[in-house]
């Protein structure tokens, strides 16, 4: 028997062929035959706290978060009628990620990350999960008190940031994300290693 | 930076390992691979500690009580965009999509094109039936009629079992045709997934493909058995998936 889990980079995913996920579950005759506000209730508002939360952790504060997923509420209402299955909540939270998103650089500009500034920063730094030396030992990690690892989850890169909450925290699989950020797995894969190896090491050091 | 790109890929499995994304093969493979490299078990352990601290110490905050309702109230008034597709138009390209991205073979089949795959080929029927009214041909939760119903339709008596149990309702059958050849399709759900789980006789004559991982997003589980080659399609977790098909292959409730 052989089965499949794990795409690989290369593979083409999700994010390339939204199409296809779309028909993948929740049949659209489930939903089609609802208005446009039943829809809305049954898509979007069951997954308020985790747009809530991504908010919160993009932006930084609460009520910002709030502003964001109000927002995002609105965008996903005019947009209803482009959810035709899948994960419901990858769909939300990747409209509450791109209007957080949209936000930022609107309010605070300096705060965006780019794909291109993140290589570059990953280019200079030894990888700070490079095992030859430094790294803290499980016992320590495990002692990590709240706000230690709020303050450091926050001085990720938003990148970094989003998959690592996405997965350690609201507990999404590699797929829901990958569709959640628009990116292949792969990259899900290796931004949530490097997220992880930055705490570690963060937390090594105090 | 002197960490190798192999060491790079063993650190990503043991992260992707510990979540749960592997299948058992590769899992199996990783966990090997940790009893063996004291680095790769350290990897690990801090992963694990890393994970149980967020889990422990991170309460995850719920959305404050007047969002909903400012929410309903700001939606209430709108309509939606008018200017995007319809769920018409929407589902026109749907077809059309799955046509063009994913059954290319399918249609190729019989042309000297390529080897008609068949993983391909049961996607594709998989995405067709479920694009159609009813996924299956014969509607029913009772192995005890919808084996019959193959009688006549195909050559062979396919292996039907009750899942129930487990939590994998048996909701009907359809004849697919792969290479011209009428094969018996049983249709499971669990929760809102479909699994599409072909029977195709390993006599016939098309080559099996070495199975896919994935065909277009979907899973595939392959495996043979007395003869007749079975394919799970599902966009179910591959890890159902692939329990479905153990569950399946052992389960004892057979016709």
């Amino acid at each position: 028997m052989s089965v499949i889990s794990l795409q690989t980079k290369t593979r083409p995913i999700e994010a390339e062929r939204p199409t296809m996920r779309l028909v993948a579950s929740n049949p659209p005759e489930l939903v089609s035959g609802l208005d446009d506000n039943a829809r809305f209730r049954s898509i979007v508002m069951p997954h308020i706290d985790e747009a809530y939360r991504l908010a919160q952790w993009l932006t930084g504060n609460r009520t910002d978060a709030e502003d964001v997923v109000q927002d995002a509420s609105i965008r996903a209402f005019r947009a209803i009628r482009n959810f035709a299955g899948g994960s419901a909540r990858s769909w939300v939270l990747s409209i509450v990620r791109n209007t957080a998103y949209s936000w930022l650089r609107k309010n605070r500009p300096a705060e965006v990350v780019t794909v291109e500034d993140l290589e570059a920063v990953e280019l200079q730094q030894v990888n700070p999960g490079d095992r030859s030396s430094g790294t803290p030992e499980a016992a320590l990690i495990a002692k990590t008190d709240a706000e230690q690892l709020r303050a450091a989850i926050a001085a990720l890169p938003s990148p970094f940031r989003e998959t690592l909450v996405l997965r350690d925290i609201e507990g999404l699989d590699y797929r829901e994300i990958a569709q959640a950020t628009e990116v292949p797995i792969g990259t899900v894969m290796s931004r949530l290693a490097r997220a992880r190896h930055r705490l570690i090491a963060t937390i090594g050091k105090e | 930076m002197t960490r190798s790109r192999s060491d790079d890929n063993s650190a990503l499995l043991v992260h992707a390992y510990l979540d749960g994304e592997l299948d058992p093969a590769n899992a199996l493979s990783v966990a090997q691979q940790i009893d063996k490299e004291p680095a790769l078990a350290a990897e690990a352990e801090r992963v694990k500690a890393l994970q149980q601290s967020i889990r422990e110490r991170l309460p995850r905050e719920e959305a404050p009580p007047g969002l909903r309702s400012r929410i309903e109230a700001s939606v209430g008034g709108l309509r939606r965009d008018r200017t995007g597709p319809s769920w018409r138009a929407l589902a026109a390209s749907i077809a059309l999509t799955a046509i063009v991205t994913s059954s290319s073979t399918w249609f190729m089949a019989g042309s000297q094109q390529q080897p008609t795959m068949i993983g391909d080929v049961l996607v594709s029927d998989h995405i067709r039936a479920l694009m159609a009214p009813e996924p299956v041909d014969v509607i029913s939760s009772d192995r005890h009629t919808v084996k019959p119903w193959f009688n006549g339709r195909i050559t062979s008596a396919p292996r039907v079992v009750d899942l129930a149990k487990e939590d994998f309702t048996l909701i009907g059958g359809r004849v697919d045709v792969v290479d011209r050849t009428p094969v018996s399709t049983l249709v499971y759900r669990r929760a809102k997934h479909l699994i599409s789980l072909t029977a195709i006789p390993a006599e016939s004559r098309f080559e099996l493909d070495k199975s896919p991982r994935t065909v277009s997003g979907y899973n595939v589980v392959q495996w043979v058995e007395n003869g007749v080659s079975y394919w799970a399609i599902s966009d179910l977790e591959a890890k159902q998936l692939e329990d479905f098909a153990r569950l399946f292959r052992t389960s004892k409730t057979e016709l």
